[in-house]
């Protein structure tokens, strides 16, 4: 295979750098892998912050601070392509959830200091940005990021899994979550984490977004026949991928 | 003369090597391959490399000595062929599906219309009829692009108006160019033509709209469902009915076609109703 | 064909027997029940039908065709396990048997790899194992090696093939009898659910939308259905760019990249055009070009579907 070797920087803007040790944690091909990339930038390797020019970059985090945003648009001016790493970058994630409620409801839960803290409305990076390309996922899947790298490196289109988390679910042979009358997003969710949480028995939450063929009136409605209220539907949808998923603030608002 | 089939394994592919790269637009080239392929004219080929994948290409060609690709750059696959130079090797298994009638046809005469990369299996049956000219009649070609710049195959164009009536349009073309052509869909050239009935077959390839237009404005000409054959374009992995993506409705893409006879595939081409 | 007889209390020995001549699959039940390897006898379970079917014995999720090294085709080499299959229904082996037509037409090595050297055993419902149950609409022929019938005290086993009739002799375990099996053993009783039509004529019945309306599009019914044979090929590059391996992965007609081209264009659009392929591949195209419907009627895919769409009730009314 014929390859160039491209220069790879790892930036973090508000996160908790779990989807940056999801690229380190693939022990295995870690070396290799710099056989493959120059990794100019990385949180925990490099001590300098300096934003660089660089061929990828690998963004994780939202933006929920003015500095955010100023550090996301200064790593889209110097990479050539940006990819948004984690459900972070990609639905705003949990900390996005914010978005949904009023700043009184928790604002006395807040730490003294918090407040002094200058924040913005918590956005994916492709709100303030072009993205060029997604790795989803809370965290993402390791395997994915390994993909995308090489992928990159053969000039292969990037092209993300499309299926509902269900298929690799019940390719896994796992027992249907539903069928226990569990609110599992599965069916709703797009998959490529190879059903990691249903496989241990725990519904998916829905960190990797929507699915762009999702029915989310027929799924609301089998979830209704199982007893479910519209607010729990709307608070389980909207936790990890609402901002990702307007629709569904039309259908349970 | 051979073919590119596994007996021991139908997915195996060929290690081929590339003789010649030849842009013909912008986003569309022509691979030479460096294999004689016993083939039919409308037959396609899946073309691969390892670790992007493989796609199906219809052959453009006619020949005892090399097989002719034209390749429109729109997909994973498609994209990364696009790169490939003289010398590279690819890998080829075929040839696939069921080609242009031309053993039925024999005698009569002919229209092709294309729109464009669709003219990529007509010229293959073209080069089969610059072999075979006396056997057939008239023969009509209406090839259709969107611009002067996406126009296909010019070097040949010279030798096809002296053997065959042949029709050139575009949709559009820019004011002031040096383009001095026909503009318009090719639907109105087809229009206008004197085409008659009689003995005659029509061969189709192109985007499905375009196809649809054009089998509109035959029939109104008088031909008959039976008179008229399509090349459908489906997606697929297999290429030899197993893998079951090319299935339009009961029928293979991959086994019964790509080139259907009108009749036997209007009914099923759309599967939304 | 001969018939011959297991004593009940001899079933475990029997299928400590069996485990000795090969890998014994069979079902078990942990949280849902499952074909997996029978490590105790005591373990196996016929009480209800098998959530995952024995498909991916044959066909895995995910197969390696052959890798590429360096422009070279390396075939995959793996050694062939002798399998012994034992508590397959009869909708089970039917949806082998037409497996073994949709892979055997192309005379495909890799599934023919996986088929080889196994050993079906049947065990025939008396009763039907849930409510979707429609062998009986289906016809499904004796495609077994055995095939247990339970009577009170005792299995009485018909015999299918040579190598079926080996192994009993060689368990001695089993004892011939001049009894054969009736036809009526054969047919689950209220099975016959589903009126036989030709569905040709009913592709733009607006009857089929009612039902599409609740599908979620998770593919379940294809997933975990015994006879679902379409697939995909794609190559998977490890870090080392080397050995790119082309493989063959499952695919489901439900899902909308399906039918979808370069370019961004789908055939199957709707989800009323994805079911309707699906049930007529299963009801109708097979039929028409092998003379017999892939479907065999396990009722996997309504029992299993999260909103319950039962298309037997629309066919019907049709």
């Amino acid at each position: 295979m014929k390859s160039t070797k491209p220069t790879v920087g790892f930036y973090s803007i508000t996160g908790c750098a779990g989807c940056l040790l999801s690229f380190i944690f693939n022990e295995k091909e870690i070396v290799q892998m710099t056989k493959l990339v120059t990794i100019v930038s990385f949180p925990f390797i490099h001590e300098s912050a300096e934003i660089k020019e660089v061929d990828v970059a690998f963004m994780e985090g939202l933006v929920a601070s003015p500095e955010d945003e100023e550090v996301l648009k200064e790593v889209r001016k110097k990479a050539k392509t940006l990819v948004a790493l984690g459900a972070c970058a990609h639905t705003a994630c949990i900390p996005g959830y914010r978005h949904f409620v009023p700043k009184d409801s928790y604002a006395r839960l807040m730490y003294e200091k918090l407040h002094k803290i200058k924040t913005i409305e918590p956005g994916p990076i492709d709100k303030y940005v072009q993205v060029d390309f997604t790795i989803p996922g809370c965290p993402p899947n390791k395997r994915e990021i390994i993909k995308s790298v090489v992928n990159l490196c053969l000039k292969k289109q990037l092209k993300n899994y499309t299926s509902p988390v269900c298929v690799e679910c019940r390719r896994n042979n796992n027992r249907c979550l539903l069928e226990e009358n569990r609110i599992c997003l599965g069916p709703i969710t797009r998959g490529g984490c190879n059903a990691i949480c249903t496989n241990s028995h725990f519904e998916c939450w829905g960190c990797r977004g929507p699915t762009d063929d999702m029915n989310l009136p027929a799924f609301i409605e089998l979830l209704e026949g199982k007893g479910f209220t519209k607010r729990d539907i709307r608070e389980r949808i909207i936790a990890f991928s609402g901002q990702k998923n307007p629709k569904v603030l039309e259908v349970l608002p | 003369m051979k073919q590119l089939l596994s007996k021991a394994d139908p997915y195996r592919p060929f290690k081929i090597e590339i003789l010649e790269r030849r842009q013909e637009v912008k986003d569309t080239f022509t691979l030479k391959l460096d294999v004689p392929l016993k083939h039919d004219p409308g037959q396609f080929v899946q073309l691969s490399i390892p670790g992007i994948g493989e796609c199906p290409i219809s052959i453009s060609s006619y020949s005892s000595s090399f097989l002719e690709l034209t390749i429109h750059e729109i997909g994973m696959v498609t994209n990364t062929l696009s790169k490939l130079k003289k010398g590279d090797t690819i890998f080829v298994r075929g040839p696939y599906g069921k080609g242009y009638p031309m053993k039925e046809t024999k005698g009569k005469n002919l229209v092709l219309i294309g729109g464009g990369c669709g003219v990529a299996p007509l010229k293959g049956v073209v080069s089969y009829l610059d072999k075979h000219r006396h056997d057939y009649g008239t023969i009509d070609l209406f090839f259709g692009y969107r611009s002067p710049e996406h126009i296909l195959f010019k070097d040949e164009m010279p030798t096809w108006k002296e053997l065959y009536k042949l029709n050139v349009s575009v949709d559009k073309a820019p004011t002031g160019g040096c383009y001095t052509g026909n503009v318009g869909f090719i639907t109105q050239l087809l229009e206008k033509s004197q085409l008659s009935p009689q003995r005659n077959a029509a061969m189709l390839c192109g985007p499905p709209v375009m196809m649809k237009f054009c089998i509109d404005i035959l029939q109104k000409k008088g031909f008959h469902e039976d008179q008229i054959y399509i090349s459908a374009e489906r997606l697929m992995y297999c290429a030899f009915g197993e893998c079951c993506h090319c299935m339009i409705k009961g029928k293979f893409t991959c086994l019964d076609g790509p080139v259907f006879r009108y009749d036997q595939i209007k009914e099923d081409l759309n599967e939304e109703h | 064909m001969a018939v011959y007889v297991l004593k009940k209390g001899d079933l475990e020995k029997f299928l400590l027997f069996l485990g000795k001549q090969g890998e014994l699959i069979a079902p078990v039940k942990k949280d849902e029940v499952r074909f997996e390897p029978l490590k105790d006898p005591t373990d196996l379970y016929l009480d209800e039908q098998t959530y995952i079917p024995a498909k991916q014995y044959f066909f895995p999720q995910e197969q390696v065709l052959f890798t590429f090294q360096d422009d070279m085709i390396i075939p995959v080499v793996a050694p062939i396990k002798k399998r012994i299959f034992f508590g397959l229904r009869r909708c089970d082996l039917a949806a082998i048997q037409h497996q073994d037509i949709a892979f055997g037409e192309h005379n495909d090595p890799h599934y023919k790899k996986l088929r080889k050297s196994t050993i079906l055993i049947g065990y025939q419902c008396t009763k039907k194992l849930h409510h979707w149950c429609f062998c009986g609409s289906m016809d499904l022929p004796d495609f077994y090696d055995l095939m247990f019938f339970e009577q009170e005290h005792h299995y009485q086993i018909d015999v299918g093939s040579a190598q079926g009739e080996t192994l009993l002799k060689k368990s001695k375990l089993c004892r011939k009898t001049v009894v054969r099996i009736s036809k009526e053993q054969k047919i689950v009783p209220d099975t016959n659910l589903l009126q036989r039509k030709d569905l040709g004529k009913h592709y733009s019945s607006k009857a089929w939308d009612s039902l599409v309306k609740k599908c979620i599009s998770c593919a379940a019914c294809t997933t975990l259905c015994p006879t679902c044979y379409c697939h995909e090929i794609k190559d998977d590059v490890p870090v080392s760019l080397k050995e790119v391996q082309r493989k063959r992965t499952w695919s489901s007609c439900q899902l909308k990249e399906f039918s979808g081209v370069a370019g961004n264009y789908t055939f199957r659009e709707s989800r009323s055009s994805r079911f309707k392929h699906r049930i007529f591949h299963q009801l109708q195209y097979f039929r028409e070009k092998h003379g017999v419907d892939l479907c065999v009627g396990c009722g996997r895919c309504i029992k299993h579907c999260p909103p319950r769409i039962d298309f037997i009730k629309v066919i019907n009314k049709l």
